[in-house]
């Protein structure tokens, strides 16, 4: 198995995270993050990033903003 | 007790969204407004993310939907409803930067240097809500992802928060696969390294003095936790 160092890891990062690449490459990152303590630490916690933003669901559209988009369609959708 | 009747056939992801569009072109306006309930959150989202703004994407939120509702026969059904309708708030929104006075393209070579290298090594705290409520965590996001670069911005949104594919969000970027790779880790990592000043585990002295033996291997570092009495 071929060994990576950290900056060949890292950009591999999204590869890992999205489940993407071969099982070859995910082995040779595991195998890398298993002793890199600081790898281990950016993976990690970009995995809970990822989570955090997901989870607050950021820019909900307020409800003003979809009232007068509602409004604007009542008269587009009222044309002859 | 009433049982769920079996499915054979579950609704494929955009099959709904197909229906409406033939009612809508059959005459049946009013399954237009059923279009833009289930999508009228990521046109937001991703005017938002060109734009940075919320009133400007407001209004290019609006300028969508009319566009999309007045163009409807010309959906190919090549590609799912909401790309579709996701390059049409994009097409709209990049229209509306490039008209700003005071807009400045912003050149990827001039953020691409050296964000590649992180430079936070804490772990993480595996639950941030026992530190923060919901609505300060969902602040301190929105905080943090209006102050990413734009093309950084665009790339993140589409991506993580709306979950089209890298080859969706690049087409609907115009750009390659590659490139929308390129900027979504660097995104990913610019806000890695935001938001880990909140969400990073208190260091300890004996953490610190740990993790600087784990990855310096210096003697300095051993004779520091051996000074400590560890």
């Amino acid at each position: 198995m071929k060994t990576m160092d950290c900056k060949e890891v890292l950009a591999n990062l999204s590869c890992y995270i999205d489940g993407e690449g071969s099982d070859e490459l995910r082995q040779a990152l595991e195998e890398h993050i298993s002793r890199c303590r600081r790898c281990r630490v950016v993976f990690d916690s970009t995995g809970k990033m990822l989570k955090i933003v997901t989870d607050a669901a950021p820019f909900e559209v307020p409800l003003s903003v979809s009232a007068r988009l509602y409004t604007r369609l009542e008269e587009i959708l009222s044309e002859s | 007790m009433m049982q769920k009747p079996e499915q054979p056939n579950p609704p494929l992801p955009g099959e709904d969204d197909l229906i409406l569009v033939d009612r809508v072109l059959g005459g049946d306006r009013r399954a237009f407004e059923s279009l833009v309930r289930k999508h009228e959150r990521r046109v937001f989202r991703v005017a938002l993310a060109v734009l940075g703004n919320s009133e400007d994407a407001e209004e290019v939120m609006q300028d969508t939907f009319v566009r999309a509702f007045r163009h409807l026969g010309q959906f190919r059904r090549e590609a799912r409803f909401s790309t579709w309708l996701t390059r049409i708030a994009v097409n709209e929104a990049i229209e509306r930067r490039n008209t700003r006075k005071n807009y400045v393209p912003l050149a990827e070579a001039e953020t691409s240097e050296g964000m590649l290298t992180p430079k936070r090594y804490e772990p993480w705290r595996s639950n941030p809500e026992e530190l923060y409520g919901k609505q300060e965590i969902h602040r301190i996001v929105e905080e943090v992802i209006r102050s990413l670069p734009e093309i950084y911005r665009e790339a993140f949104v589409l991506r993580d928060i709306e979950g089209l594919s890298a080859e969706e969000a690049g087409e609907v970027l115009g750009i390659t696969v590659p490139a929308l790779k390129s900027r979504l880790l660097r995104a990913r990592l610019m806000m890695r390294e935001t938001l880990a000043d909140r969400f990073e585990e208190p260091p300890t002295l004996r953490r610190k003095l740990v993790h600087a033996a784990v990855d310096a291997g210096t003697a300095m570092a051993m004779r520091l936790m051996r000074a400590a009495g560890w």
